[in-house]
């Protein structure tokens, strides 16, 4: 096992920040902590890091128990918590060479290849200060990758990226884990993105792991419907209903299936209208977001 | 060791705050210059009013003891704020920038990054006071001081070299008080603290047995009639000054850093 936490708590005096967290997470998984913001993953992250002392249970990583001083293994980990900091007076090389040098490599390839990587070369002679959200976070992210390091810990290695960036940390995040074996531990609360990327996800609300799902059941617990639009509502739930759809009511003039067959076919509920002489004008598959997912999940 | 030190001093270089604290430095050399000017010429000052007033509180004598004894007591009381300065910015700006988090799971040991911090402040506040005194030698040259004798002219940088040594040595729990406070601000809070409690008890009269009121005492700004601080004040000054880098290192190692 990559990380294994046993009952891995964190008070601040009355605050149960997290809460008797197990985890074992095997090599080559990704694996995903999932939770509204204020559930306890930057705090669970933290003591996974050696940052933050359990006040109960414990961890180890890469065969090593996390206690102050233990340090060695961090050479084979790299890791993001947070919003991506750098020193804002060095340029994006330099910020690299800084943490290149504080574990112990030789030389600029690394750095010159972990700004390729992530494509910042464009930016290597600027100042962090003038970066983006989105580049500061790629900073992040290659100082994270600097060193090719078998376990990754992300906490939102999203945050801040436009839909390209967050694609291309995806295909990356999925080419260490596919290609390189690479371990990823990341948090996150976009569920889509999730369930792209994870092949585990471990459900955190109020600082407990409420539950583990693997990611080739998630569709079974994320609810999708198909919104359809009209201009008369009631002559459309009279076709879909005589063609065997369950129908319920949506907002203003929509009309929602939940049915699987309308969710996988919706040409086929869009002919049906079309021939009962009612045309949808917007047809969507609409997916449960975060906070209903939670409902679902967190309250069985 | 030496990888860790080539960041830090990688890190203050890119910064402004050498040529700040350098420009400090450089206007306590020239007003101690200025002072020896108007008091090579008794009327003058007289007739510039305050500022002549205010010179003749550095002694009255325009002469190479009096002045390398202004640098020696400037090395003790500017040192203190500029020299905390440079220290509360070297540890502060980890947590304002928030770049602590990026030196806490590393190959590294923090207790490194923390001792190359402080070996980079003491470096930098050595250059200062190195900068002040060939500064003052420069403009006591130019100005003709009189009673230049290469013992008393020696044993004054050394007094100012000791005086800065010391300063230094109690700036390390201003660091303490960065890390703990998280920030900037508890820093200078700490530091305007042992600068305020320096000088009244120094007036109290107890100046020898509060570290922080040594280097006044040692650089002679109390007056003749303080007793010198003594071995008792010395070993005062090295017990905080470890006390305050133990304290920072362990505080790096042990605490939980949630933010």
């Amino acid at each position: 096992m990559v990380i294994v936490a046993s009952g891995l708590t964190k008070r601040y005096g009355e605050v149960v920040a997290v809460d008797d967290v197990s985890l074992r997470i095997a090599a080559g998984e990704v694996y995903a902590l999932l939770g509204l913001n204020g559930a306890g993953k930057t705090t669970a992250i933290r003591m996974l890091l050696g940052m933050v002392r359990p006040t109960g249970g414990s961890v180890t990583v890469l065969g090593t128990e996390i206690r102050p001083g233990a340090h060695g293994v961090w050479s084979r980990v790299g890791y993001l918590v947070e919003t991506p900091a750098a020193y804002p007076d060095l340029t994006v090389v330099e910020n690299l060479t800084v943490a290149a040098r504080l574990r112990g490599l030789r030389g600029r390839r690394q750095v010159d290849d972990v700004v390729e990587r992530l494509r910042l070369t464009q930016y290597a002679r600027n100042r962090a200060r003038t970066l983006s959200l989105g580049n500061a976070q790629r900073l992040g992210l290659a100082k994270a990758l600097l060193h090719r390091p078998e376990l990754l810990i992300l906490d939102e290695p999203a945050n801040g990226l436009d839909p390209a960036g967050v694609a291309e940390i995806r295909d990356l995040l999925l080419e260490l884990s596919r290609g390189q074996g690479v371990t990823v531990l990341l948090s996150s609360h976009i569920l889509t993105e999730v369930a792209r990327l994870a092949t585990r996800i471990g459900v955190i609300d109020r600082g407990r792991l409420v539950r583990e799902i693997a990611a080739a059941d998630l569709a079974g617990h994320v609810r999708r419907r198909l919104s359809v639009s009209v201009r008369d509502r009631a002559a459309a739930e009279k076709a879909l209903r005589a063609a065997g759809f369950d129908v319920s009511r949506g907002e203003g003039d929509q009309v929602v299936l939940t049915d699987p067959r309308a969710i996988g076919e919706p040409e086929v509920v869009a002919g049906v209208l079309v021939a009962a002489g009612c045309p949808p004008y917007r047809l969507a598959v609409d997916q449960d977001d975060l906070e209903t997912f939670f409902l679902r999940v967190v309250e069985p | 060791m030496i990888g860790v030190l080539a960041t830090e001093l990688l890190k203050a270089r890119r910064s402004r705050v050498p040529e700040v604290t350098a420009l400090a430095f450089t206007v306590v050399a020239l007003v101690g210059g200025l002072f020896m000017f108007i008091l090579q010429d008794r009327e003058r000052a007289r007739s510039i009013g305050l500022l002549g007033a205010k010179a003749s509180l550095a002694g009255g004598a325009a002469d190479w003891p009096t002045y390398l004894s202004f640098l020696a007591q400037s090395t003790a009381v500017g040192g203190m704020i500029v020299f905390g300065l440079v220290e509360i910015w070297t540890f502060g700006r980890e947590f304002g920038q928030h770049t602590v988090k990026d030196l806490l799971a590393l190959p590294t040991p923090r207790v490194t990054i923390v001792a190359a911090k402080f070996v980079v402040v003491a470096l930098w506040c050595l250059l200062l006071t190195a900068q002040l005194l060939v500064l003052g030698l420069l403009i006591g040259t130019v100005l003709h001081l009189p009673g230049w004798s290469a013992d008393e002219v020696l044993t004054g940088l050394l007094r100012a070299g000791a005086v800065a040594l010391m300063t230094v040595l109690l700036t390390t729990p201003v660091a303490f008080a960065a890390c703990v406070g998280r920030g900037y601000l508890p820093g200078v809070g700490a530091m305007i603290a042992a600068v305020f409690c320096a000088q009244i008890v120094a007036a109290l009269g107890y100046g020898r047995y509060f570290p922080w009121s040594v280097p006044a005492l040692c650089s002679g700004l109390a007056g003749p009639g303080q007793p010198p601080p003594g071995a008792l004040g010395v070993v005062l000054v090295v017990l905080t000054g470890a006390a305050g880098a133990v304290g920072t290192a362990l505080w790096w190692r042990q605490a939980d850093h949630d933010r």
